[in-house]
């Protein structure tokens, strides 16, 4: 803070001359200037935007990048400035703080743009002022949602591990009724019988008639007990498999257990249960009835199946705070206007308002503008009393409602934004798995053009031909591409493509017996966490066994008979390979041989035999990688 | 009803708050103070161009308007003592700069003032700290002016010192002072007085000398 006034520190020192003459003791020594700085102006270079200050501005911070020796890391020697390869327009607000002491937040940046250029720089973004803050607030609290949101949605949709215990199945079929087709089946069947149980009750109530013996009119559900009895038994059958298939594939079955969906479902078929045990009871029978009113709350199951209603419940839950204030408030009117209505009407002859409690429903009609008329004052002075009631009534309720339907749209919204991500998020991601592939292969068009050089030899080969013939590359690229070589020279794999791994894969299982081999597999550790997924799912094609990627595999003896010289190469290479099998991980991948195009890789080629381990095999699993 | 009421009457208040603020700012916006020109201050001063502008640069940047009022100049002043409440005394420093009793500071009172301050004769210095102690301008310095000023100085101190803060130390630092400085006793110290105690004293004299290089 002081940092910010640093040029005035010469006053402040100065002013402290008029503590001389009352100084108690002596003064301390001042420091020494060990050089006489001169303040000379510093150039910064920030991405071709040259931004220039006093070397004391950006000294007045030196626990961040610019005000430290760090700074020197980014000097450049040639034009005598400092470069940074940044970005300007946020650059311009990291040095205003240098400047002013005070650190802006520009709302048209985007925040994580931002906050990295703040932790590049070296500053907390704790100092942004007042004026900024709570806009840097909000939208950073923005973002994390919405980022917490995408990695839930990709935890539900994307992940399809293969290996899915049943419990873990039943309940992703629960949860995620588009999963699977089984599960939309059973969602629409839970759906169709609440509906049905709900209409159900309601019916029960009508009046239906009159039976030959009773004078009365009788309801439909004494009329047709049976059948409703029937009904209501088939809804709680289903509602009960229902909770208990929920039950047993939870993942926490206490966390389950508390959670208000599951509460519902109990409150919901309790009734029933508990009717059945007293059926026989008349005294009981009157809390039996009660009991059926419980019935009721199996239309909230309904809010599995919408997620507006989920909205509505958890905009009820964020503005509990206005809803309390909204009912305190009320609360207190109604106190306040019934006792004033009741001494006002006290006078008054046959007056309903007999006490103050009985006042307290003429105050809520009348507040909330209803005004039944069952309950009028009759003196002058209540009726004035009672019209300023019905006017603050309306005042006191018209506060907390935009609060609440504002907090409402903007969950909505919320939602309706997170639905929209997440169909595009679908098209976004097969775009992005696209361009990684094209990046892939970039180096597969490279081997295959016969690009790669392994020993010093084939370099002057390579050298003595015109270098016409080879599209002259990038140097990254060729260093990339030099590097992804180097991998496979280092776990004696290579890469391919997706198309001839799977290829490879039928090829492998279709005819394990055979031995020869056409084309090429490698492993791919490359785009490992993708194709691994892929080929999982693919595998299940297979009906491989459920194998864990933790497991060690088993070793079995290749029975297939040697035929080529390259097989027979695999075959002496497999027999060392068996002491590779302690590694504890294996990704079941494939191994190329020496692809078919490049001369050069005749010895160095053959890579050890991986192959994915089938339950019927007999090929030898190795642990690659 | 009576929330009612209540938010309303609250309203009213914050509407005269926002009045009084936004004819101050108005007012603060329309004064604005270049000073002379660089030829003429170096003449003034006992400074040289490039502390000037050094001096220049730092006041502008925290006063754009080219004058300190007490509220900026007290603000500015407190950010250097956090542990305390360095206000009172910030406010007669204010006075002791300000010369005209203008009720602002320009750059050319600042300058001249530190020009005294850094790079005056001792007898200048004193003469300023005399000025600075002496509150009401009469010529005299009276045991009540003195014992605000060192008050003033021990609140900048704040609570946390060792040893504790007691309640009567401005009172005895106040009646040292007079011990050393009242020569005739007559309760008062004078101009005189003031810079001949001054001058007998060897700790005084060598810490006017300690802020010579602070530019």
């Amino acid at each position: 803070m002081a940092a910010g006034v640093a040029a005035w520190l010469p006053f402040a020192r100065a002013a402290a001359i008029g503590w001389m003459p009352v100084a108690s003791t002596p003064m301390p020594i001042p420091p020494q200037e060990k050089r006489k700085a001169q303040d000379g102006l510093i150039i910064l270079n920030v991405s071709g935007t040259k931004f220039q200050t006093w070397r004391n501005t950006l000294e007045r911070y030196p626990d961040t990048l610019l005000g430290s020796t760090e700074r020197d890391f980014f000097f450049h020697e040639e034009t005598n400035e400092y470069f940074f390869d940044r970005d300007p327009d946020i650059f311009r607000h990291i040095l205003n703080f240098y400047r002013t002491g005070k650190l802006h937040y520009p709302r048209q940046e985007c925040i994580s743009a931002y906050d990295e250029e703040l932790a590049f720089f070296g500053i907390i973004p704790e100092i942004i002022g007042d004026c900024c803050y709570e806009e840097y607030k909000d939208r950073r609290r923005e973002n994390a949602e919405r980022l917490q949101d995408d990695e839930d949605t990709d935890m539900n949709n994307d992940v399809t591990p293969v290996n899915l215990t049943f419990r873990e199945y039943l309940w992703r079929a629960f949860e995620n009724p588009h999963s699977s087709t089984l599960a939309l089946v059973f969602y629409y069947v839970t759906g169709f019988f609440i509906a049905i149980s709900v209409m159900a009750n309601v019916v029960e109530t009508v009046p239906c008639g009159f039976l030959p013996n009773r004078s009365k009119e009788v309801s439909c559900g004494e009329r047709y007990a049976l059948a409703f009895f029937c009904l209501d038994t088939a809804c709680v059958m289903i509602f009960t498999v229902e909770y208990l298939l929920r039950l047993i594939a939870a993942p926490s079955r206490y966390k389950f257990m508390k959670s208000v969906m599951s509460v519902i479902d109990v409150v919901a078929i309790m009734p029933y249960y508990i009717g059945l045990v007293m059926t026989d009871n008349d005294q009981l029978s009157g809390a039996f009835v009660t009991l059926r009113v419980f019935r009721v709350f199996r239309i909230f199951k309904f809010s599995r199946h919408s997620a507006g209603l989920r909205i509505l419940g958890y905009t009820l839950k964020s503005c509990a705070s206005e809803l309390g204030f909204l009912l305190f408030s009320l609360t207190m009117a109604i106190i306040i206007f019934a006792t004033v209505m009741f001494y006002a009407e006290k006078g008054s002859p046959a007056s309903k308002f007999t006490s103050i409690p009985a006042a307290f429903w003429y105050t809520i009609v009348t507040m909330t503008t209803l005004g039944y008329g069952d309950m009028v004052p009759k003196t002058i002075v209540g009726k004035v009393f009672g019209s300023i009631c019905s006017l603050s009534g309306v005042l006191v309720i018209a506060l907390p409602v935009p609060v609440i339907v504002s907090n409402f749209s903007r969950i909505y919204h919320q939602s309706q934004r997170a639905e929209k991500r997440r169909a595009q998020r679908k098209t976004r991601l097969a775009r992005i798995r696209a361009a990684k592939i094209r990046g892939t292969n970039a180096y597969m068009r490279y081997k295959q053009n016969g690009l790669l050089i392994d020993t010093l030899e084939e370099a002057s080969k390579e050298a003595g031909q015109a270098l016409v013939a080879k599209p002259p590359s990038p140097p990254f690229e060729s260093q990339h591409h030099h590097l992804l070589h180097c991998l496979e020279k280092t776990t004696n794999h290579e890469f391919v493509d997706e198309q001839t791994f799977q290829a490879n894969c039928m090829e492998i299982s279709a005819m394990h017996k055979s031995g020869s081999r056409s084309s090429s597999l490698s492993s791919s550790p490359h785009g490992l966490s993708s194709c691994c997924s892929r080929r999982h799912r693919k595998k299940s094609s297979f009906s491989l066994p459920s194998t864990n990627n933790q497991e060690l595999s088993t070793i079995q003896i290749r029975e297939r008979p040697v035929v080529n010289s390259r097989s027979s190469l695999n075959a002496k290479l497999d027999e060392t390979v068996p002491l590779k099998c302690n590694e504890p991980f294996i990704t079941p991948s494939m191994v190329s041989l020496s692809a078919p195009v490049v001369t050069s890789s005749d010895g160095d080629g053959s890579t050890t035999a991986t192959t994915t381990a089938y339950s019927q095999s007999n090929i030898v699993r190795v642990s690659a990688l | 009803m009576g929330l009612v009421m209540g938010t309303f009457s609250m309203q009213s208040k914050q509407v005269n708050y926002h009045k009084d603020k936004a004819d101050d700012d108005l007012e603060m916006t329309m004064v604005c103070h270049r000073p002379e020109g660089l030829d003429q201050l170096e003449a003034l001063t006992n400074f040289n161009k490039r502390e000037l502008q050094v001096l220049y640069r730092g006041f502008k940047n925290e006063c754009p308007s080219g004058v300190v009022n007490e509220e900026t100049f007290k603000q500015i002043y407190s950010q250097f003592f956090p542990h305390g409440d360095a206000s009172t005394y910030a406010h007669y420093l204010f006075n002791a700069f300000d010369t005209a009793q203008s009720g602002s500071i320009k750059f050319e009172d600042f300058v001249t003032a530190l020009s005294t301050l850094l790079r005056g004769s001792i007898t200048e210095k004193l003469q300023w700290t005399f000025n600075l102690y002496d509150i009401n301008r009469d010529g005299y310095i009276n045991k009540e002016e003195m014992t605000d000023i060192v008050r003033a100085i021990y609140d900048m101190m704040g609570k946390y010192t060792y040893p504790v803060l007691k309640n009567d130390a401005p009172k005895q630092h106040v009646d040292a002072f007079f011990q050393k400085m009242d020569k005739n006793r007559d309760g008062v110290v004078t101009l005189d007085e003031f810079i001949l105690s001054c001058q007998e004293d060897e700790n005084i004299m060598r810490s006017l000398q300690l802020f010579e290089n602070v530019i």
